[in-house]
């Protein structure tokens, strides 16, 4: 296929919007390479992760670029395993943000281990048992997947477009497609899940450990990261004054993502029916009563979670009034992957904040440790965000995401 | 275009296009993958084959010092103990623990008839730890005889073990630590070096004891010098330590003489300390 003319081409590459908002960015990066030089010489003595915390933010940031990262594999499977092609100017979009998501949470992963230069030692030394050793591996596999089904956009860029072998051998490459897609469903529904299971599978918790722990992470990773894409391409069709991706497919995500946060929402109640009522056991009781005195879990969870997160997306998502306007939409997801964060969140910093007991005779008498990130995580994760807007942004401007779209949309408009 | 537009109309349009050739490659690909999985999994190249057999398996190999013949454990008398701190201060001078990383901690807690008493707690040494299940690179682990020992080379510092422990018995080196020891050396003298900025450390039952004093011909909980800091120094003798699998050791006599109790048995982590209850119950 002749790759298509893109419109930015017509128009002037640098203006100076675009150099204003590089700049914005740009400062989000030095601010966050300022803290990793901080926390690199001093060690993570600068956060205020504790014993008894020793996840927070970083780890939320993690889960949440990860979970949003999702739209991918969820639109390959879709356009390469079930055949909807009508999905298919999505994909490239939707492989570069998980490709970005999930490089964002490997940069705040690696800031937040306290051996950094051992990076590698789950690819050198392995636990199988452990969930975490899988997710590694995972994300490595995945990781590689995302370039391979990536690489012929690269080679369709204005900037590639000259190495002629480099074409090929992309192109050759994504003819395999469809069985990437099937590996890259099989990997990204088993560490999606997993990292619900990094906290459900820990009897050590009380209000952990939970089989729903995994299944609630898959569901509301599958709802919400096909709708990031959706907003992505509405923001690129803004920023870019261009048509990006047809209204109507845009909107059938947008109902899907609906679907899916309702979905997900049935499975919360009768998670939180079980946790705090029909199964609550005292040490359960006992640790919402202190989340809720002592931190914002309540808010957080209602306000966040379940309104914000849940109810108003769906809303939108749904109803012809809302889900026709692409302003509406862009809210919805914003909104949508917000209750994400809070939820990943709640789920991480709400487990260790109230200590464990251990000892007979002991609970009455220990306190909660609450949790408040650090100036310098702050910083770290407006470096990481910066990134991702500045690969999101790059990406958006000078790579062909949409460069199998045009025609689509030219068909989608006669009808 | 045609084909496009009736596309659009219909709105799903399946299309699969697979050729033999592409069903070959993803045959291909599939059993490549599985061969070579299974290959690096159960062969003699896996980098955990080692792990798997003296490690992994339990008490059958051959692993550090003279092991698999024992399962070293302790007894906590919570009636006699004080809560004199005394072996948390002993544990902290011995290994080099910092005073807000013990090791060895002294909770104090209250019966239910309102009489306190003090939780000691060094690390459980779980034979179905959870720290270990979760370690993606398996820095921690089960020795033959017993004990939950760190691989401070190894570990990454990721903190799961530490998220995953049920007794909070796990501390992270925050920061190269430049403080200076103020147990020592009134209370003995470090034995073991520091361990490095980023990795998790815990209780190792003091192990360089243990493994010296066998090759040494001493008994671990008879002769004081491979027994370990925190059993040695208690002043009313609430710690005893020593082999489980002995019917005849100083632990296993005085576990047989005692009502005993596990901390968070019903979590099945089949923990090495057992604990005698306060007198007029907990």
């Amino acid at each position: 296929m002749a790759a298509i003319p893109a419109a930015s081409e017509r128009r002037p590459l640098i203006t100076p919007g675009f150099l204003g908002w590089l700049a914005f960015v740009g400062l989000l990066i030095l601010i966050g390479l300022v803290a990793a030089f901080i926390v690199f010489s001093q060690g993570l003595v600068v956060t205020n992760l504790t014993n008894i915390v020793p996840w927070g933010l970083w780890i939320t940031i993690d889960l949440s670029a990860i979970a949003l990262g999702a739209g991918a594999f969820t639109l390959s499977a879709v356009v390469y395993l079930l055949g909807v092609s009508r999905f298919r100017p999505m994909i490239r979009l939707a492989v570069y943000l998980g490709f970005v998501g999930y490089t964002t949470a490997l940069l705040t992963l690696v800031m937040d281990i306290g051996r950094p230069d051992r990076f590698w030692h789950p690819w050198a030394f392995w636990n199988v048992h452990s969930v975490l050793w899988e997710i590694t591996w995972c994300i490595t596999l995945y990781l590689i997947i995302l370039v391979i089904e990536f690489l012929p956009v690269l080679a369709d860029s204005r900037y590639f477009r000259k190495y002629k072998t480099f074409g090929r051998v992309a192109h050759t490459v994504h003819r395999a497609a469809p069985a990437l897609a099937v590996i890259g469903l099989g990997i990204s529904l088993l560490h999606q899940s997993s990292l619900g299971a990094t906290y459900g599978i820990l009897k050590a918790r009380p209000i952990w450990f939970k089989p729903s722990m995994p299944i609630m992470f898959i569901i509301s990773a599958v709802s919400v990261g096909p709708a990031v894409s959706m907003a992505a391409a509405i923001v690129l069709a803004w920023t870019l004054k261009r048509k990006t991706v047809s209204m109507d497919v845009l909107r059938t995500i947008a109902r899907f993502s609906g679907l899916g946060l309702l979905l997900y929402a049935y499975i919360k109640f009768w998670d939180l029916a079980v946790v705090t009522y029909y199964g609550a056991t005292p040490l359960a009781q006992e640790t919402f009563r202190t989340l809720g005195e002592f931190t914002p879990y309540t808010f957080g969870f209602w306000v966040g979670e379940i309104l914000l997160g849940i109810v108003v997306p769906v809303v939108i998502f749904l109803t012809p009034r809302f889900n026709r306007r692409p302003g509406w939409l862009v809210l919805g997801a914003a909104l949508a992957a917000l209750g994400i964060v809070v939820n990943r969140w709640n789920v991480t910093v709400s487990g260790l904040v109230v200590p464990l007991v251990y000892n007979p005779g002991a609970p009455i008498l220990l306190a909660p440790s609450p949790y408040q990130p650090a100036l310098i995580e702050w910083a770290i994760v407006l470096g990481v965000i910066g990134y991702a807007l500045l690969m999101f942004t790059l990406g958006g401007k000078f790579l062909p995401l949409f460069g199998e779209s045009a025609q689509d949309d030219l068909a989608s408009r006669h009808s | 275009m045609p084909e496009k537009q009736k596309g659009s109309k219909k709105k799903t349009r399946v299309k699969l296009e697979l050729t033999r050739r592409d069903v070959l490659t993803l045959a291909g690909t599939t059993a490549g993958a599985v061969v070579f999985a299974t290959a690096v999994t159960t062969g003699p190249l896996t980098p955990f084959a080692n792990l798997k057999q003296s490690q992994l398996e339990g008490t059958q190999g051959e692993g550090e010092g003279s092991t698999g013949r024992h399962h070293w454990g302790m007894l906590i008398n919570l009636d006699t103990c004080i809560g004199c701190e005394y072996c948390q201060r002993a544990c902290s001078a011995t290994n080099d623990v910092a005073p807000d990383m013990a090791w060895n901690t002294v909770v104090p807690s209250v019966s239910s008839t309102g009489r306190r008493f003090y939780t000691t707690r060094p690390c459980l040494h779980c034979q179905e730890a959870p720290c270990v299940e979760v370690c993606p690179v398996h820095a921690t682990y089960v020795r033959p005889d017993g004990i939950v020992i760190m691989d401070y080379d190894r570990c990454i510092g990721c903190r799961y073990c530490q998220v995953a422990c049920p007794y909070a018995a796990r501390v992270f080196n925050w920061e190269a630590r430049q403080d200076e020891n103020l147990f020592v050396p009134t209370w003995g003298n470090p034995e073991i070096e520091r361990r490095p900025r980023g990795v998790v450390e815990k209780c190792t039952f003091c192990v360089h004891r243990i493994d010296d004093g066998l090759a040494n011909g001493l008994t671990p909980g008879v002769n004081p010098g491979a027994t370990p800091a925190c059993v040695n120094v208690c002043p009313v003798g609430a710690r005893v330590f020593g082999d489980l699998d002995d019917p005849q050791s100083p632990v296993s006599r005085a576990i047989a003489a005692n009502p005993t109790f596990r901390l968070r048995d019903e979590l099945g982590t089949q923990a090495s300390v057992y604990y005698v209850p306060p007198k007029e119950g907990l």
